[in-house]
C-alpha cells in the first residue's frame, strides 16, 4: 500500500498507511478515557453505598491499581500476544496464484 | 463543566496507558528490532534502524500512542489547557498578586520573544508555554508525568543534578538560565541558602508561579527575571556558576552557540557552566527513538542538538575541563535500562579558565552570530 502524506487533510501528523487507523485510534482512546472516567465515577458511588452499608463485600483497589489494570487490559491487544497455542500469523485459503493475483 | 474527580480519572487513565508504553510497548519495539537487526547493530545508522523500525505494525502503535497520548494530556475534555481555563480566575488569584515586579520577580513586558521560541508549540501545549497567564501552571502540572515512571519522585531528578554540581563546591552566584516555572532553581536556592541565585526565562507566565513558589517557600536567595538566556544583561564575570535544566534542546544549534558565549562572559575566571540536559545516545536504537520523538512532541531543536559535537564547540568557545557523561535520574535509572523509554539525560559541564593574570582566556574566536 502506497504510505498516505505525513500529515492529514487537518494538519495532524499520521503514523498508518490507511489515515483511517489513525482516526479510529483516536476514536477508540476517546472512548477508553470516557469509560475510564465513568468507572471512575461508578467507583464513587459504590463507595457511599459500601459506606452506608447498602451495599456488601465490594472491594476497592486503589485507583492506581485499577487505572493500571484496565489500560494494561484495554491496549494489550495491540502487542499482538497469543493467548493459545496454535497456528500464528494471517490465515487464507487462497491458492497461492490467487493470492499472487489479488495483491496485483 | 467536569469536576475534579472526573478530571484527575482522566489524567490518571492516560498516565497509566503513557507508563504502559514506557514499561511495556517500548521494550517489545526494541527486542522486534534487535531480533532482525542481524549481528552487528553498534554499526547502524538511524537511517539503517528507520529502515527496520518504522513499517513495524508495533512502532506504528508506539508512534501513535506517544503523540496522541501527549495531546490528549493537553487537549479535549480532560485535558489541562482545559482544567485551567475553567478554573482560570481562581487559579491566577494569588499568582497575578502585585504588578510583577518586586523583590522576587522582574517581568519585562517589552522583551521580544524570539521567533524560534513561539513559532511552534512546544510539547503540544496549545499556546506554547508563554502565550496564557495560565500557562506557567499548565506546564508545570504537565511536567509532573513528562518522565512517567519518575512519578512522585521527580523532583528528585532536580535535586540528584544539584548534589551533583555540590560535588564539585559550593556555589556562591548561581545563574540558572531558562529556568521556566522554578522547578530547577528551587533546589539551588535551597541547598545553597548563603549564594545569590538568579532564574531566567523567556516566559511571563511561568516566572510568575516560580516567583510565587519562591515567596511561598520564604526564600529569600532567589530572583527571577524576565530574560533571554542569550543574552541576559548581566555584567561581565558576574557568576561562580552558570546552569540550565532541559534548556539546550529546547533551541536552535545557533542559540546554544549563543548561549554558552554569554554564559562564558558572565562567568568569573574559573567559574563553572553545568547543564543538565539530553545528549547521550548510545545506540542508534537510542538515537532514531529520540529523534522520533523529537517530532512527535513538538521540538524540533532536539534533533539538531542532538547532533552537536559539544566538546568541539565548547573547546571553540574557549572553556576548558569540558566533560560530558550520562546522568542517573534515579538510583536504578539510567543508561543501562533498556527495558523502559526513557531520555538520555546527560551533564554537560565546562569551566571558564583562569589566565596568567587570574583573566580568563580570550576565546578562540568570536562567537558566531546568526
Amino acid at each position: 500500500m502506497k504510505r498516505a502524506s505525513k500529515r492529514g487533510a487537518g494538519g495532524e501528523q499520521l503514523f498508518f498507511d490507511d489515515p483511517a487507523v489513525d482516526g479510529l485510534m483516536g476514536v477508540v482512546m476517546a472512548l477508553a478515557t470516557e469509560h475510564y472516567v465513568l468507572r471512575d465515577r461508578l467507583r464513587l458511588l459504590e463507595e457511599q453505598l459500601a459506606r452506608s452499608g447498602h451495599i456488601h463485600g465490594a472491594e476497592f483497589p486503589s485507583p492506581q491499581e485499577d487505572a493500571e489494570a484496565f489500560t494494561a487490559e484495554l491496549l494489550r491487544p495491540l502487542l499482538g500476544i497469543q493467548e493459545s497455542v496454535s497456528a500464528g500469523g494471517q490465515f487464507s485459503l487462497k491458492s497461492k496464484s490467487n493470492r499472487r493475483r489479488s495483491k496485483r | 463543566m467536569i469536576t475534579e474527580r472526573s478530571f484527575e480519572a482522566g489524567q490518571r487513565f492516560l498516565l497509566s496507558a503513557k507508563n504502559w508504553w514506557t514499561s511495556e510497548l517500548y521494550p517489545r519495539l526494541r527486542a522486534e528490532y534487535e531480533a532482525r537487526v542481524g549481528t552487528n547493530p553498534a554499526r547502524h545508522t538511524v537511517a539503517d534502524v528507520a529502515a527496520i523500525v518504522e513499517d513495524l505494525t508495533l512502532y506504528r502503535y508506539f508512534a501513535w500512542l506517544e503523540r496522541h497520548l501527549q495531546r490528549m494530556k493537553y487537549s479535549g475534555t480532560y485535558g489541562l489547557t482545559r482544567y485551567y481555563d475553567l478554573k482560570r480566575e481562581t487559579a491566577l488569584q494569588d499568582l497575578n498578586a502585585g504588578d510583577g515586579s518586586d523583590e522576587i520577580l522582574e517581568l519585562n513586558p517589552d522583551l521580544k520573544l524570539p521567533h524560534y521560541y513561539t513559532r511552534i508549540d512546544i510539547h503540544q501545549h496549545p499556546g506554547g508555554v508563554w502565550s496564557d497567564d495560565v500557562a506557567g501552571l499548565v506546564y508545570e502540572h504537565g511536567a509532573r508525568s513528562t518522565t512517567p515512571l519518575l512519578g512522585a519522585s521527580h523532583a528528585d531528578l532536580h535535586t540528584r543534578f544539584t548534589e551533583w554540581v555540590a560535588a564539585g563546591g559550593s556555589p556562591v552566584k548561581v545563574l540558572d538560565l531558562g529556568c521556566g516555572f522554578g522547578k530547577s532553581t528551587q533546589p539551588f536556592y535551597s541547598r545553597f541558602p548563603q549564594a545569590s541565585v538568579e532564574g531566567v526565562d523567556l516566559s511571563a507566565p511561568c516566572l510568575r508561579l516560580a516567583a510565587h513558589t519562591a515567596r511561598n517557600s520564604g526564600a529569600m536567595n532567589i530572583r527571577f527575571r524576565q530574560r533571554d538566556a542569550a543574552h541576559t544583561g548581566y555584567s561581565d564575570a558576574s557568576f561562580d556558576l552558570v546552569t540550565s535544566t532541559m534548556l539546550l534542546h529546547e533551541t536552535p544549534p545557533a542559540v546554544v552557540e549563543r548561549v554558552f558565549s554569554e554564559a562564558r562572559r558572565v562567568l568569573e575566571a574559573g567559574g563553572r557552566m553545568i547543564h543538565l540536559d539530553f545528549h547521550y545516545l548510545p545506540d542508534p536504537f537510542a538515537r532514531f527513538m529520540h529523534y522520533g520523538h523529537a517530532r512527535r512532541n513538538n521540538e524540533p531543536y532536539m534533533q539538531p542538538v542532538a547532533e552537536l559535537d559539544l566538546r568541539k564547540l565548547l573547546l571553540r568557545e574557549g572553556f576548558g575541563d569540558v566533560q560530558i557523561e550520562p546522568f542517573r535520574e534515579a538510583d536504578d535509572m539510567g543508561p543501562e535500562r533498556r527495558d523502559i523509554w526513557r531520555f538520555p539525560w546527560t551533564v554537560i559541564s565546562a569551566r571558564k579558565p583562569r589566565g596568567r593574570s587570574g583573566h580568563a582566556k580570550p576565546a578562540a574566536r568570536a562567537p558566531k552570530r546568526r
